[in-house]
């Protein structure tokens, strides 16, 4: 077939092409001999024969040109003729290439290496079937904030919609397994249709059945791919086998494919989810109400229904149960999240920062090399003059310089490759700022692609100006005997330029670094309102009959905090349900005697810390007026809690809050007094206002939770005591698991580990700039001294003093950082704005930072500039006037 | 008389050199003499039109090659037609009688 036929001829032409040209030799040759031998067949004598023959054959070599310019895959054999050249010419200026290779490496690798975190968490298609229909389902509370769904809700939600193919809801487990080491495990409650629904089928076993989904068929788990390996060494006979948890029995009913990693992750601190167990939901307990709002729903609409079709009509179902139950919503209305936003929402914006910045990082890079480039020019302009005048149109010039350049480019990326691979490993270094789905980060056929694309990219753009600029060489000049190479003053001006506009870009990022840097030292100023240093944490999950008797688990505690007490090095130590910046969310409703709604679901939640005593004191919490909880609160004493000061301000804004009565959550449950007020701690996060908080004791509680955190507060570093505490702990009880494990200090580090995340790579990308700048600078400004040599000397002849020979380099080199700075000040003006939401008590135009990078990056100029400017001052008008 | 070479069309070229080698492999000098045969001296190709044609019809897959013997014993590049090459021979004939039809009803018209 013609078209494979012109395929290897082409191979041929381009890699066989000795061979091809020997034979054309050999067969226009031959032409000419034959004809020589038809004219002596003739008669003719063999001398006339043979002029004859060779006028006719109109000169081999022409013939043979007239071949080669006929042929097919010319552009390939010219390209392949241009990298040739290329590779000869980067050979002969080793240093050239080195130096141009490593600015495009951190360059063209920074990029790369961002592009696979946007790669692997952006772009790379979610695991589920059609993703696109998936979206999670809120209710609507009367603030217009989203809000979990109660079990009521949702089976009528299932009954009456007609948008949703289906409908499921998740809720967070967390079992402690009992074969072997015991281990908090994070995992997921779900409703039987969940994984059918989302599309993904257990690689061995089953999935759920629809006739488990009850509470007393419940104990069926689906393990991921991960825990099948790491706990039951892949057994392949796992399915149907029965495992030990959290006290009870469950039976396994398969695994995961080992590609699935659940991203609805409720607790981002508990690691990923590896089990999966059917909701089984009681119906009968008083926590299927409507009001208990600890599920998520999500749900695939059907096919051809838009998200605003089904929103509209879950806001129609909403309304009329709030109609039919006017006490149990506290509004009614729905908002739909799309999945890929739940999931990704929040990457999206640091991501996009990042990939900014670091294309200013890739700029910068080409300035410095279209700077060599420009440098290198003089040097070539001999070569080029010679190419001109053999014939080479200037097009073919300048391919061939691209082509050079593009080399370059693809050399620096594979070497840029390098770093980018070990990304991950670095991130795990760093901590990873919190970002979803990074095990998929990796260099897969997209980052490839974008490397390619970036080096070609550089390449050319870098070599655009040089490459014209050089094709332009005068020919007759540069042949001339003696001809040095001359900078003309249009080169000296656009190499200043780029110095200028490196200076900008660098100023940017480097602003971009110092405002990041500004938030997060305010950030971390803020008093999160306990004293974190000093405190190591403990979790526990208390398994085991006995303590389905609340007055045991009341009584384990109370001793378990004891015990820790009096160990040697131990100041105070408490236990917790929850505590600030520990990552739950954990609010009960908050309804003053007195000041109730009609609708108890319109009062204010508060957050919730069930306590033992010295909490207060271990956390170092202030106590702003009254008293703490103490030993002597317990189930026979009055009720009594402890509420913030933002508490008492917002509901009883004119009265004295102690004294009032309150009751928690659920109305049947006995008044309490508030006996203390204290300070506010900052529960979600640093940088946000902390809400109302309420402390209520353990001893106290009908329903004392199991899920508590021990904190203990030593005079020594909270890691020397780890194993004391475990050990007096587990002096009480050894079945009880303790995790997590870590100062308190790591959670306040985990609350902002999303800036310092950030403020980590987009100071390393600002580095790297104002080094590449700071190269530049000098470089422009040595070669400008170079050129001045022998100006310089004259006027050093003529009386000039050292002195002012060195204000006249430094001038011109100020001149040019005075621009970049006033072009960089602009463009971060424009471009800071975009880090807004990363800022935090820093304005993105703050003067004061400003004003200290500017100093900053002057004097690094300035230095840059230093040293070739002393080696001007230096030059000895005696050598400068005999140089050439 | 003798038509300029360059003002042959390449198209007409290819066709000639197609018609040669109908019968028997030609090597280059082979395939010009027997177009002046069959032309009857009106088209004398050069080599400097000759060779290039060759070689692209060759890259195109209408002719094949292959190293032989000339009458005297010298190595020679032979060329044959390949199928594809005698599909196209007879769709361009065809187009050519044709358009030579056409062309010739039109000047008839004229008077």
């Amino acid at each position: 077939m013609p078209v494979w036929h012109r395929i290897r001829s082409m191979a041929r032409n381009v890699f066989a092409r000795e061979r091809v040209e020997r034979e054309l030799d050999v067969e226009v040759r031959g032409y000419s001999a034959m004809l020589e031998e038809e004219k002596m067949a003739r008669g003719m004598k063999p001398n006339e024969a043979r002029r004859a023959a060779r006028i006719e054959s109109e000169g081999t070599e022409q013939i043979k040109e007239q071949v080669r310019s006929s042929r097919g895959g010319k552009t390939l054999e010219i390209l392949w003729q241009d990298l040739r050249y290329a590779v000869r010419m980067l050979r002969r200026n080793p240093g050239f290439a080195v130096v141009a290779i490593v600015t495009l490496a951190l360059g063209i690798g920074a990029n790369t290496a961002i592009f696979s975190l946007v790669n692997g968490v952006l772009l790379r298609p979610l695991p589920y079937r059609d993703p696109g229909k998936l979206t999670i389902i809120w209710e609507q509370d009367d603030k217009g904030k989203p809000d979990n769904v109660g079990y009521a809700t949702y089976l009528d939600w299932k009954a009456q919609n007609k948008s949703f193919e289906d409908l499921a809801v998740y809720s967070s487990w967390q079992p402690i397994l009992q074969t072997g080491e015991p281990e908090q495990l994070n995992g997921l409650r779900v409703t039987s249709n969940y994984f059918r629904m989302l599309g993904i089928h257990p690689e061995l076993g089953r999935d759920f059945l629809p006739e488990e989904d009850n509470p007393a068929s419940r104990n069926v788990v689906l393990l991921s791919h991960a825990l099948w390996e790491r706990r039951f060494n892949s057994d392949p006979n796992i399915v149907g086998k029965a495992i030990a948890m959290s006290a009870s029995s469950y039976v396994v009913a398969g695994v995961l494919p080992a590609s699935y990693q659940s991203l609805m992750n409720q607790d981002p601190r508990g690691g990923t989810v590896e089990i999966w167990r059917v909701l089984g939901y009681d119906v009968t307990l008083p926590f299927a109400c409507r009001t208990c709002h600890h599920l998520v729903a999500v749900g695939r609409v059907k096919a051809g229904v838009s998200f605003a079709q089904a929103k509209a009509e879950m806001d129609t179902i909403s309304a009329a149960l709030m109609k039919a139950y006017p006490k149990e919503y506290s509004a009614a209305g729905v908002i739909l999240t799309p999945l890929r936003e739940k999931l990704l929402g929040d990457a999206r914006t640091p991501l996009f920062i990042l990939f900014g910045a670091v294309s200013l990082v890739l700029l910068v890079a080409c300035a410095n090399l279209a700077n060599l480039l420009l440098a290198r020019s003089t040097n070539r302009q001999r070569e080029i003059a010679v190419r001109t005048a053999l014939g080479a149109s200037r097009g073919r010039i300048v391919r061939q310089l691209l082509a050079e350049n593009c080399l370059l480019a693809f050399l620096g990326a594979a070497v840029g490759l390098i770093p980018a691979y070990l990304t991950p490993r670095v991130l795990a270094a760093v901590g990873t700022g919190g970002l979803p789905r990074l095990e998929g980060v990796q260099m897969d056929w997209r980052v490839l692609v974008f490397t390619a694309a970036a080096a070609l990219l550089t390449g050319i753009l870098s070599g655009l100006a040089p490459s014209f600029r050089l094709s332009k060489t005068d020919v007759h000049e540069s042949l001339k005997e003696g001809a040095r190479g001359s900078a003309s003053g249009a080169s000296r001006r656009l190499r200043g330029m780029l110095v200028v506009s490196e200076v900008a870009l660098s100023l940017t990022l480097l602003i971009g670094a110092g405002l990041l840097l500004r938030s997060l030292a305010q950030l971390l100023n803020v008093s999160p309102g306990f004293d974190a240093g000093h405190v190591l944490t403990l979790r526990t999950s208390v398994l085991g009959q006995r303590y389905n008797d609340n007055n045991v688990l009341r009584q384990y505690f109370k001793d378990a905090v004891e015990r820790l007490r009096v160990l040697p090095g131990v100041q105070s130590a408490a236990a917790a349900s929850q505590i600030p910046l520990g990552g739950n969310m954990d609010e009960y409703g908050f309804h003053p005697e007195g000041k109730m709604n009609a609708n108890p679901e319109l009062d204010e939640s508060a957050e919730r810390y069930c306590i033992t005593s010295g909490f207060l004191a271990t956390m170092r919490i202030p106590l702003l007026r009254g008293r703490d909880i103490e030993p002597s609160d317990s189930l026979t004493s009055p009720g009594v809690i402890l509420i913030s000061a933002t508490t008492a301000k917002q509901i009883w804004p004119n009265e004295d809050a102690l004294g009032k009565r309150v009751k928690i959550g659920v109305l049947d449950h006995p008044w309490l007094t508030v006996v203390g007020i204290v300070g506010d701690v900052h529960h979600v996060g640093l940088d946000s206002t902390p809400n109302m908080q309420m402390y209520i004791p353990h001893a106290q509680y009908p329903f004392p939770d199991t899920d508590m955190t021990f904190v203990v507060r030593s005079s020594g570093p909270p890691r020397a005591i780890a194993s004391a505490a475990g050990q007096a702990i587990h002096s009480l009880d050894a079945t009880q698991p303790l995790s997590r494990v870590m100062p308190l200090e790591d959670y306040v580090a985990l609350s902002v580990q999303g800036r310092r995340f950030a403020l980590i790579l987009i100071g390393a990308f600002a580095s790297i700039a104002l080094l590449l700048s700071i190269v530049g600078i000098y470089g422009v400004t040595a070669y400008s001294v170079a050129q001045r040599t022998r100006e310089i000397g004259i006027r050093v002849a003529l009386g000039a003093q050292r002195i002012e020979v060195l204000t006249l380099i430094l001038r011109q080199g100020f001149v040019l950082i005075l621009a970049g700075v006033v072009l960089g000040v602009a463009a971060s003006v424009g471009l800071t704005r975009f880090l807004a939401s990363m800022l935090f008590n820093v304005s993105a135009t703050d003067p004061f930072t400003f004003a200290l990078v500017i100093m900053l990056l002057v004097v690094a100029a300035l230095l840059a500039c230093w040293i070739p400017a002393r080696r001007a001052m230096r030059v000895d008008p005696m050598v400068a006037l005999r140089h050439e | 008389m003798t038509p300029n070479q360059t003002e042959l069309l390449q198209g007409t070229l290819d066709l000639l050199i197609l018609n040669a080698l109908t019968t028997t492999p030609l090597h280059g000098l082979g395939v010009a003499r027997r177009i002046e045969a069959v032309t009857n001296g009106t088209f004398r190709v050069k080599p400097g039109s000759l060779f290039p044609a060759l070689h692209r019809m060759e890259e195109e897959g209408w002719l094949s090659a292959y190293w032989g013997e000339s009458e005297n014993n010298r190595r020679a590049k032979y060329y044959q037609l390949t199928r594809a090459g005698r599909r196209h021979l007879e769709k361009e004939t065809e187009r050519w009688g044709r358009i030579s039809l056409a062309i010739a009803r039109a000047l008839e018209a004229r008077g």
